[in-house]
């Protein structure tokens, strides 16, 4: 599998193979801060590891080719940090991307662009949210035929916790297919919120959203522990089930998830 | 020797009373079906027996053997024995079935849990439940259909092994094969295991498959006639309206 590792903002290792193009730049332009472009030119499978000790910023830019398959799998540890995607993918590209989050703070914006026709992105995210966490994703479907599913999932367990979600379709992308299905399960007092918008000019499309913050509902806990669970069992499981599922992850990356998992629910 | 005992039981779901005055007594190697109309409270039964949260008793007792289970958590209640196969079993995304029996039996057994015997006789009883291996490894009732999801409830019912099951309309939704599988092997387990069951169901059709002890009409919150099973004759002749008199009961006729 290929492998980026990325320590306070500097890629301190990448195992690519020749299917994967990076190029490191430190302070862009217009970001003062330090960018990774990926290009993934051929189908392929890319880790990508995060860990900040200090609060950090990062810029990245994620090209996919035309006609290629990719998946990221992404986890995030350590610090709080402010981070900016940029997604460009072009005719029948398909991008398949997971992101594993346990930080003390995110501020992120993630801009998606379906660019050529056919063009798909599948985005899962997973975060437990230990302090101040927002984010802001938006898909534009700049051309026909163009597909998104974004899922958003978040457990907060100490301050707050926001998902923006946008859809752009402007007038003439037909046949494409705009889905949003954002959940927050909240164990604080804390403010958490889902904004999910969709702006459409076009009617030839398929369009859902969902959005839904709160905590398990009341039968799901029952039914759990009519079976013999305890509450805090029962809890446990659901979390677990909210935060694994969807995920297409390795052995070794699942071991890696759960072991963050339980250091809460054990 | 198990008893499950219900004493003037009067519950309030949402501010409306339910149950009234609602009185009952089994014990293990007795079936019990519980019928009426819609609305009448059945379920309500089934569920504040098992313990559901925002359910309040607002009088009487609900005793397992010795223990009154009043205020007892509904986990607590399926460790002494109790079980409840629900009318409507929820799907929940993203935990598996296999994952789900595994934490409660071993939740149950505690060190006596064995992996191998869990894994043994999962085989066995999705084989006799005629069920899909691969359902075991998929979330909870995830799209399952009605039939499966009550097959799903026949199958943890069989691996936690209660000595008091309580099955609310288990034959609703259920096509003909799937009704004789799932009536078969709650009667089987019945004949192996010697429990409490309590039964509550709209229909005939599924006592063809699990014999009650006793029958039992209820109406309003209450139990107004109970006999054998010459009372379900007579109600698929007459309908529940023999049993009410505008809108009162007759249980004083009955009598």
């Amino acid at each position: 599998m290929n492998k980026i590792l990325i320590e306070n903002d500097i890629v301190v290792s990448a195992a690519l193979s020749s299917k994967i193009k990076i190029s490191f730049l430190e302070q862009s332009e217009d970001f003062s801060v330090n960018k990774l472009v990926v290009d993934i030119l051929k189908d392929s499978k890319l880790e990508i590891v995060y860990h900040n000790e200090s609060a950090s910023k990062l810029d990245i830019l994620i090209r996919v080719s035309e006609g290629v398959d990719a998946k990221i799998t992404e986890i995030r540890t350590g610090n709080f940090m402010k981070i900016r995607y940029r997604y460009e993918i072009d005719t029948d590209g398909h991008l398949f991307v997971q992101k594993i989050h346990h930080m003390k703070g995110i501020r992120e914006l993630d801009t998606i662009y379906l660019n050529g026709e056919r063009a798909k992105i599948h985005y899962i995210l997973k975060t437990i949210a230990t302090k101040r966490e927002k984010y802001d994703i938006t898909v534009y479907h700049q051309s026909k035929y163009t597909e998104s599913f974004v899922q958003t999932n978040g457990v907060n367990l100490e301050e707050t916790l926001d998902f923006h979600v946008s859809g752009v379709v402007p007038a003439g992308r037909v046949g494409s297919i705009v889905d949003q299905k954002n959940r927050i399960v909240n164990f604080t007092e804390g403010n958490c919120s889902i904004h999910p918008n969709l702006f459409i000019d076009e009617y030839d499309l398929v369009a859902n959203h969902s959005a839904w913050v709160g905590t398990f509902k009341e039968e799901e806990l029952f039914y759990l522990q009519s079976r013999g669970l305890s509450e805090e069992m029962a809890t446990c499981l659901l979390v677990k089930g909210f935060l694994l599922s969807d995920l297409e992850l390795t052995n070794k990356q699942k071991e890696e998830f759960d072991n963050i998992i339980n250091q809460y629910w054990r | 020797m198990h008893k499950l005992k219900i004493e003037h039981l009067t519950v309030e779901v949402e501010g409306k009373v339910i149950l009234k005055d609602f009185n009952m007594s089994m014990k293990s190697g007795e079936i019990h079906a519980i019928m009426g109309p819609n609305g009448t409270g059945k379920s309500t039964l089934s569920k504040v027996l098992m313990g559901y949260p925002s359910y309040r008793i607002i009088e009487g007792t609900i005793t397992y053997d010795d223990t009154v289970m009043n205020d007892l958590q509904p986990d607590k209640r399926a460790r002494l024995g109790l079980f409840l196969g629900m009318q409507m079993p929820l799907e929940i995304e993203g935990v598996t079935n296999a994952d789900f029996l595994r934490s409660a039996l071993s939740a149950k057994e505690e060190d006596q849990f064995s992996l191998m015997k869990f894994i043994k006789k999962l085989d066995t009883v999705v084989e006799k439940l005629e069920m899909d291996k691969d359902m075991i490894h998929r979330g909870i009732n995830q799209g399952f259909s009605g039939g499966e999801r009550k097959k799903n409830e026949i199958l943890q019912m069989y691996m936690l092994e209660p000595s008091c099951v309580i099955l609310d309309e288990i034959d609703s939704g259920l096509d003909v094969d799937s009704l004789r599988i799932v009536g078969q092997n709650a009667m089987n387990y019945f004949h192996e295991e010697q429990p409490i069951v309590l039964l509550i169901t709209h229909y005939q059709r599924l006592l063809e498959y699990i014999k009650p002890t006793h029958v039992h009409i209820m109406i309003d919150g209450t139990i107004v006639k109970s006999g054998d099973i010459s009372l379900v004759e007579e109600i698929e002749k007459f309908g529940y309206d023999k049993f009410k008199k505008n809108g009162t009961h007759v249980i004083e006729e009955m009598k």
